[in-house]
């Protein structure tokens, strides 16, 4: 999780609202890269997680993005996407060959804990109260998304004991 | 070169699904690739991009440039060829730690010394990855893998250190750590005017060692730029180099202030004037016949 260049003290509604849109937006495309990956190497119930996850990240960028547009309308944005890696997606080795259900939902918890991590962080410098109040809103809603991915967490059945090393060739001399 | 029009990262990427092992850090390698790309703005037709053998060689074929996934550690000399033969088009080149440092090693000396324009990528993973976890030329000391049971006897090569000696123009590394700033870096390179390198610390998921992977590249990476480094320093450069494998240094080491002209520009000069005095194409062969 890095950002580059975000000016907290100064940063204003319009800009935060952008800030939290590219967030959401990375975080679907990284989903959506995972969810393929899992396809590609037949893992389907991982697969499927992942594409939920990408949806639920569109959905509330889309929600976000309205709010935007409903304030400022189409003033030009003022940040751009290389300020934020990796806040609210995955890290890109998160994922890995023939995940389980229960591993893909804990690489997803550690994103929704990262989020929450990065928002806390970002608040003792924040001036404008507005964006203050988004800031606490968004940190709340990670609070939210974690109790729900762990309470789905909870009702997996335990794993198979198998370890991912299992599923892999082992290794020749050539 | 056309007319700049804008292009996007996604206009860089192909249809084709990418079958590293879920996880691998040439994911975002590509991913940096495209935004670079993006950034220069050239369309993907004008671009050859030239790998050789490895899991990191695929990466040619996840792109919409003209692709040649060709033979192992022969990157370089087929991306020279191409270049020479049209000196238009942008001219990548790419592939692993084993690809470009065991088998192809001694071809990097020779784009060095002719400063051809090319920029050339390697995944370092420290590890040949696509034939299940061999030794490669940076892997570490002591390490154990199926060809080194007891642990490796070699000291590993250095990357930067060795380009840097040979008198690379444009050396830098980046890292998954930062996604944008790996993109930068590849634009820079990109831009530079001659031979460019740029080792990629791409942690191998499935082979690869626990210190290797993001978060231990995380917990050693350091900005040269937040350093202060002043990479028109060749010297300065090299002494950080020699942290290689200890420290991660992200951005550019060296860049030559003063580059060089690169040989493709050269030849071009040298036929344009030897061709004013040269016979019609139809009459060519007349230069073979004795009189
Ligand atoms: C001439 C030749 N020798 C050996 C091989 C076997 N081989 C294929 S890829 C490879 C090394 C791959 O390691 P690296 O270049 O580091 O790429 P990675 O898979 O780690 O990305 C080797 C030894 C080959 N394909 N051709
Ligand atoms: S073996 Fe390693 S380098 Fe090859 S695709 Fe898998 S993770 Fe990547
Ligand atoms: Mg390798």
């Amino acid at each position: 999780m890095t950002t580059r260049g975000i000016d907290y003290a100064s940063l204003s509604l319009k800009d935060a609202l952008d800030l939290a849109v590219l967030i959401e937006e990375e975080a679907q495309e990284r989903y959506e890269d995972f969810a393929a990956q899992m396809e590609q190497h037949r893992t389907p119930e991982a697969a499927t997680f992942f594409r939920l996850m990408a949806q639920n990240e569109a959905k509330h960028g889309e929600e976000l993005a309205a709010r935007r547009s409903s304030l400022f309308g189409t003033e030009p944005k003022a940040v751009t996407r290389e300020m934020i890696y990796d806040i609210e997606a995955p890290d890109f080795d998160a994922a890995r060959a023939f995940m389980s259900p229960r591993q893909a939902m804990k690489a997803a918890l550690a994103s929704e804990v990262k989020a929450h991590a990065f928002f806390v962080a970002a608040l003792p410098a924040l001036k404008d109260a507005g964006v203050k109040a988004l800031f606490e809103e968004l940190r709340d809603e990670e609070v939210h998304h974690t109790n729900l991915v762990t309470a789905e967490l909870a009702k997996l059945p335990p794993d198979s004991g198998l370890s991912d090393e299992d599923f892999v060739d082992e290794p020749a001399a050539q | 070169m056309s007319a700049t029009c804008e292009y996007q990262a996604k206009d860089y990427k192909s249809d084709l699904k990418p079958i590293w092992c879920p996880g691998c850090g040439d994911f975002s390698v590509v991913q940096g690739i495209y935004r670079a790309l993006a950034a220069i703005g050239r369309p993907p037709h004008e671009i050859a991009f030239v790998s050789g053998i490895g899991c990191s060689s695929r990466i040619p074929g996840y792109t919409t440039a003209y692709g040649f996934n060709s033979v192992h550690g022969r990157s370089l000399p087929i991306a020279q060829g191409i270049k020479l033969a049209n000196p238009d088009l942008l001219v990548l080149a790419a592939g692993g730690d084993g690809d470009g440092f065991s088998i192809g090693g001694g071809h990097i000396a020779h784009l060095i010394r002719r400063n051809m324009d090319i920029t050339y990528i390697v995944m370092d993973n420290q590890i040949y990855g696509l034939t299940k976890g061999q030794l490669s030329p940076t892997s570490q000391k002591g390490r154990t893998t199926c060809t080194s049971r007891y642990g490796s006897l070699e000291e590993p090569v250095n990357p930067l250190l060795y380009v840097l000696a040979y008198g690379a123009g444009f050396v830098a590394q980046a890292s998954p750590t930062d996604l944008a700033g790996m993109a930068a870096t590849i634009e820079e390179a990109i831009r530079y005017p001659g031979f460019a390198f740029v080792n990629i610390q791409s942690p191998c998921v499935t082979y690869g060692e626990e210190a290797q992977q993001i978060k231990g590249l995380k917990a050693i990476s350091e900005n040269l730029t937040a350093l202060g480094h002043n990479p028109a320093d060749r010297l300065a450069a090299m002494d950080l180099a020699q942290h290689y494998g200890q420290k991660l240094h992200l951005g550019v080491f060296y860049r030559n202030p003063e580059p060089a002209p690169t040989y493709d520009g050269l030849v071009r000069e040298r036929q344009a004037l030897l061709s004013k005095d040269a016979p019609p194409a139809e009459n060519i062969l007349d230069l073979f016949i004795k009189k």
